[in-house]
């Protein structure tokens, strides 16, 4: 790969790596309380099952980032990366759609099925989990991208038409 | 070996036409069961509805009924996974069809490229779709004490047998194109290093 495309790419998993540690660190201090009715009633990230799986997906994914930034060039390695950049990139997407059906249904409720929403009584929480989905979306953008990209390069040099 | 139909130009040029390797049977297999299980999946989830009629309260003697549905279209997330998986499966029928009679209709090799960035961003959107799907589907099953949302599963047993048939026929359909995507990246990869070796 030429200079400039590894530029490229390097910039884009540093992005991705960014955005997904903002993500975990968004979500994990992520907490509210409130008094209704003469008791406490909590909101953590943990009672719900999809954002714990977000922050699971975004820490394995900053993990594999890390270890890719520092994977020397021209090593045999790099045909490995691009098989596994194919499934960071869906479990990226999977992960922020899991954490985005939750948030919908605790911020607007669903009627047919007797669910309140719960965003007026915890505003700090919702800010905070709207905070952590947007990383989370950045993540998941940069990683499909990265992935276009190498493709492309992989691909690419098959349609060079001579000058 | 350079691949058949390279034309070779001067030294260190790279050859702009390559023909396409032929196309092992296991990948049209994979793809024709991939698009049958999101088919299925498409299929079984919008057809998915289910009516109860409960007694709310009781006037008198008589007693009042009220009719409930659950129907996929209550919940975006649902929406999302129908449309997701009719998206995956045309998306595996397009392809299907371009390799049975598509060797004609190809355009400086563009197919070559075309499908697997495709197939990239289908897996995207079919991970998408069917993640949400399966956790809006345990928070039916099993509710959320902490935000006082009771579970649904108990009243409409058909509905949610139905929506987990639908999600394990997507899920499945999700790892063929998996495979499929894999397949053809290692194909295409090893493509790349005989091309590059034929040029001296």
């Amino acid at each position: 790969m030429t200079k400039a495309k590894r530029i490229c790419t390097l910039l884009l998993r540093l992005l991705a790596l960014a955005a997904t540690i903002i993500a975990i660190i968004i979500m994990v201090t992520s907490r509210d309380s409130a008094k209704i009715l003469n008791m406490k009633f909590n909101a953590k990230y943990s009672n719900t099952p999809a954002f714990k799986y977000f922050v699971i997906a975004n820490a394995v994914v900053s993990i594999y980032s890390l270890m890719v930034l520092f994977l020397p060039s021209k090593n045999s390695l790099w045909h490995l990366v691009l098989v596994l950049d194919v499934v960071i990139t869906m479990l990226l997407t999977s992960a922020i759609s899991a954490a985005l059906a939750i948030a919908y249904v605790g911020k607007k409720g669903n009627s047919h099925a007797g669910w309140l929403p719960i965003c007026g009584q915890f505003p700090k929480f919702c800010n905070h989990v709207g905070g952590a989905l947007i990383a989370g979306f950045v993540a998941a953008l940069a990683y499909m991208v990265l992935l276009l990209y190498s493709l492309h390069t992989v691909v690419g040099p098959f349609f060079t038409v001579k000058a | 070996m350079a691949p058949e139909g390279a034309e070779k130009t001067e030294a260190g040029q790279i050859p702009a036409v390559v023909a396409e390797p032929p196309k092992p049977l296991i990948l049209l297999v994979l793809r024709l069961l991939a698009f049958l299980a999101t088919a299925a999946a498409t299929v079984v989830m919008a057809l998915n509805k289910e009516s109860k009629t409960l007694v709310v309260a009781t006037i008198g003697s008589t007693p009042v009924t009220a009719t409930l549905t659950a129907e996929f279209q209550h919940t975006p997330a649902f929406v999302f996974f129908v449309v997701a998986n009719a998206v995956a499966s045309f998306h595996n029928l397009l392809v299907l069809v371009l390799d049975f009679c598509g060797q004609k209709l190809d355009y400086k090799g563009l197919r070559l490229l075309m499908i697997p960035i495709l197939d990239m961003m289908v897996i995207a959107l079919l991970s998408g779709g069917a993640t949400a799907a399966a956790f809006m589907s345990e928070l039916g099953k099993n509710g959320n004490s902490h935000a006082r949302w009771n579970k649904i599963c108990d009243k409409f047993n058909t509905f949610c047998d139905h929506g987990g048939g639908a999600l394990i026929a997507s899920f499945i359909g999700l790892g063929l194109l998996l495979v499929i995507a894999v397949m053809s990246i290692i194909t295409l990869q090893k493509l790349k290093i005989t091309t590059c070796q034929a040029v001296p």
